[in-house]
């Protein structure tokens, strides 16, 4: 097979892999398959990650990116489908093999121990011995790390203790960690969450050295800019499925956004127009020390106002300021007209508002409870005959909502944690409703849970903006957000891009917008 | 779900059974058990345990321990004393006195272990270090004794032939499982124990949730060092020597998970009580002392296996229950 036009080495090599001839990729998955209860993580996905290539991975929150990590690294063990590595087929059952196949993973929680030294945490599980007596030879294991830390130029000591070093620092040392076991596959998973852009150019640098070096390189990100600039090869997941597979030349920007936003199976999203004129929430250049800069917007009675953005954009932590949990550093919020300022979430709540936070499971639900009393748990007042709290009042008030909601009748009786997913969300949804909230915040409300479920929480959403009650709507589910937002303000690292109207935007802006491919 | 079921996995069954079963076992290894005198005994033997147990119960429901009940109750006693024996206060003022001294204490615990942010396993173990030292201090390592002749009225008196100390108890028990069960504070103890950012999301204090548990706790180590004195008409700091672990022992078998959010007051005197029982079986039994610790460890692990396997239990139950039907 020849190709016509313009021809390079990468070009060359993967040529060459595909003719059979003398380069077999490092990695190949064939058909690759992954089912969870309820959903199909992956479906038939098939790609090559050669030796000395950068291969970025992207697509949506849920299209089946981390389950791929997951699988080479050895975590996730696939029903259908191959693993090849050097052309053979193996089995990855623990990530123990996959180490000893070379893969090393580095997640966004890095994997090293605080309290102990670079050099100790490089040769954690595998510390040399000195030969005879056979204690540890702490000053080879320095020797070998200052070796590699010198070779990639990191000016770090391996004395130091790992928690007096920053978070980029910390993330090299995770990398000299890949390498000084020899590692022959780096998987990084939006390694640059949590870096500036200078430490970010270190990084890119680093990555290019060790490619050159002829480690193969599996890149995972959102941020489109940054893959264009440090990727050599691109695949792009959609609900499971490869809808992208090609060299990075080959594409722009906006085809890639293309294939991560794709042509949605129409969902259904019943949304209501319930905005009306009326002010409730005037948010005036706040600001936090979590990371919120000088943020200014407005949320009108019955209106639906979504925040977008991606991970780390720190939209999250808007809503907890507004909720009292952090501390408003700058600005200052008004509420129907009347300047608040909550100090603890007992106010917000006091003042009407309620917040379903993003991690139900920790956050949001008491597993020592029931569906009426985590129902009751932010408005007890609700329940007083004289001095005493009315258990049958309470019962009462989670027979109604579990029927209001559609919650599964066992909830009365058994522990919300074993609930599915959907069914929890609609007893935290319900504590809200019941506190009488004039306004909620929805912090990845139908993150994890069915689709009847999800239309479910839509409606009630509808309800309440048909009573006049204010959203404040957090996703990552860019579809669900264009189509149940009012106005969307788009925020990327703690600030707002801009505010428009969310018929005005297009899923594809959105994710062009928020990933800074444009 | 059929009844037997739904009753195994209430958080009073375990508990009771074991109680229940105790008893038995007692009962069959000797006839001096169930009798009046015997049990009246078995009865003033547990109050003092019981009412500390119900201090113990909350601080472990908001997540915390208390391991300064018993070195409170000497520091208590002695303070007594001094009060009543050599600075001429009434009792009743010196009782008052003492108990708002166990406020107190209660109150120390507490602010350390909450705005202090210094876990409570820390701080208590200061204490109980700290309060019996005091208690020595102040009465240079002697017992006081004859504290004062209506002392002891308060511990042997009794009503309608039911001893005075059980009254208390059942008192206070009852009080505290209508608080747990019934008011807002007692629902944000469960509610704090059981998850504690979810309970600040919801608008409750936790600190003061969990400062309310320690205060309890200290009034509670404070009656039970009036009572302990009451009985033996002396303060001394060697009292209550071992009562700390008595007072959550109780509490575990009685269900209270250590984690926190789960755990039933009526279950902790169960728990007190067959603690009690089998002691005193093993009194009755002349059985010597040294076993009396190996006993109580077993039934901690008992108590506590039944408590992790009464699900089991119970879906086992069903499924006899349910075959049986099949045979109609």
């Amino acid at each position: 097979m020849t190709v016509a036009g313009e021809i390079d080495l990468k070009g060359l090599c993967r040529i060459d892999m595909m003719t059979n001839n003398s380069q077999t990729p490092l990695w190949e998955l064939r058909g690759v398959s992954k089912q969870f209860p309820g959903v199909q993580a992956l479906d038939d996905v098939s790609m090559s990650i050669i030796e000395g290539e950068v291969h970025a991975l992207v697509g949506e929150n849920g299209s089946g990116k981390s389950t791929l990590v997951k699988c080479l690294a050895g975590v996730h063990q696939a029903e259908k489908g191959q693993l090849l590595y050097k052309g053979e087929v193996v089995e990855l059952p623990h990530p123990i093999v996959a180490r000893e196949h070379g893969v090393a993973t580095i997640y966004q929680e890095f994997s090293l121990v605080p309290t102990l030294t670079v050099a100790e945490n490089i040769f954690l599980g595998r510390q040399l011995r000195r030969s005879g007596l056979g204690g540890i030879d702490w000053k080879e294991m320095q020797r070998q790390t200052a070796e590699i830390t010198d070779q990639l130029s990191i000016a770090i000591d391996p004395a130091v203790i790992i928690r007096d070093l920053s978070v980029a620092e910390q993330q090299l040392i995770e990398i000299v960690k890949a390498i000084s076991a020899d590692s022959t596959l780096l998987i990084m998973d939006e390694p640059t969450a949590a870096l500036g852009l200078s430490e970010t150019q270190r990084l890119h640098e680093l990555i290019r050295q060790l490619a050159d070096q002829g480690k193969a390189i599996l890149y995972v990100s959102h941020r489109l800019d940054e893959v264009f600039q440090i990727a050599d090869h691109i695949s792009v997941l959609k609900d499971g499925r490869q809808v992208g597979d090609q060299p990075i030349e080959t594409l722009e920007p906006k085809d890639v956004i293309k294939m991560i936003v794709g042509f949605d199976i129409a969902q259904h999203y019943p949304k209501e127009e319930n905005a009306t004129d009326e002010i409730r929430l005037e948010v005036k250049n706040i600001s936090t020390e979590t990371g919120v800069r000088d943020v200014s917007f407005e949320v009108r009675k019955g209106e639906v106002f979504g925040l977008g953005g991606m991970v780390g954009s720190k939209r999250t932590e808007i809503a907890l300021g507004l909720f009292g949990f952090h501390r408003l550093t700058e600005g200052e919020v008004w509420l129907d007209g009347e300047k608040v300022e909550f100090s603890s979430p007992l106010d917000a709540i006091q003042g009407g508002i309620g917040l379903v936070p993003e991690n139900r499971k920790a956050d949001g639900l008491f597993f020592n409870f029931e569906a009426p009393q985590n129902i009751t748990s932010s408005r007890l007042n609700g329940l007083m005959k004289g001095m005493f709290l009315s258990l049958s009042e309470e019962y009462r008030v989670g027979k109604e909502y579990v029927g209001k909601l559609n919650i599964t009748p066992t909830a009365m009786e058994k522990s919300v944690q074993y609930l599915s997913g959907g069914n929890q969300q609609k007893v935290v949804i319900a504590r809200w409703l019941y506190s009488q909230a004039k306004m909620l915040i929805f912090d990845e409300p139908t993150q994890g849970i069915d689709i009847g479920a999800k239309v479910e929480v839509y409606q009630v959403i509808n309800e309440l903006t048909a009573n006049g009650i204010s959203v404040l709507l957090i996703s990552s589910d860019y579809p669900e957000l264009l189509a149940m937002s009012d106005r969307i303000a788009i925020i990327r690292d703690g600030q707002i891009l801009q505010i428009s109207p969310a018929k005005e935007l297009s899923e594809y802006q959105l994710m062009s917008i928020t990933s800074g491919a444009d | 779900m059929n009844i037997f079921g739904r009753f195994f996995r209430s958080m009073i069954a375990g508990p009771l059974a074991a109680l229940l079963l105790v008893i038995v076992i007692v009962s069959l290894t000797t006839d001096r058990f169930l009798t009046t005198e015997n049990l009246i005994n078995v009865s003033l033997q547990v109050s003092t345990v019981a009412i500390a147990a119900i201090g113990s119960t909350l601080v472990i429901l908001t997540g915390g321990i208390d391991l300064s009940p018993g070195s409170a109750v000497a520091l208590v006693s002695c303070v007594l004393a001094i009060l009543v024996k050599e600075m001429g206060f009434t009792l009743p003022a010196g009782i008052i006195a003492t108990l708002i001294l166990g406020v107190g204490l209660g109150l120390f615990n507490g602010l350390l272990s909450t705005y202090g942010r210094i876990p409570s396993f820390v701080v208590t173990l200061a204490t109980l270090g700290a309060f019996r030292g005091l208690a020595f201090l102040i009465t240079e390592g002697h017992p006081i004794f004859s504290v004062s002749p209506h002392l002891e009225g308060i511990f042997y008196g009794d009503v309608v032939g039911i001893p005075l100390p059980f009254i208390y108890m059942l008192v206070f028990y009852v009080f505290s499982a209508i608080f747990l069960r019934n008011t807002r504070r007692g629902r944000a103890i469960y509610s704090v124990g059981g998850n504690e950012t979810a309970a600040y999301l919801s608008g409750i204090h936790v600190n003061r949730t969990r400062l309310l548990a320690f205060v309890f706790a200290g009034f509670t180590a404070a009656i039970a060092g009036v009572l302990l004195s009451a009985r033996l008409n002396s303060g001394s700091p060697n009292y209550g020597v071992g009562l700390e672990l008595a007072a959550i022992a109780a509490a575990v078998i009685g269900g209270t998970s250590l984690t926190g959010g789960y755990g039933n007051i009526v279950a902790t005197l169960f728990g007190a009580l067959t603690v009690a029982v089998v002691q005193n079986g093993l009194n009755l039994n002349a059985v010597p002392a040294a076993w009396q610790n190996i006993t109580l460890g077993f039934i901690i692990l008992l108590a506590v296996g039944l408590d992790m396997w009464r699900g089991d239990i119970g879906k086992g139950f069903s499924h006899v229950f349910a075959s049986e039907s099949k045979l109609d």
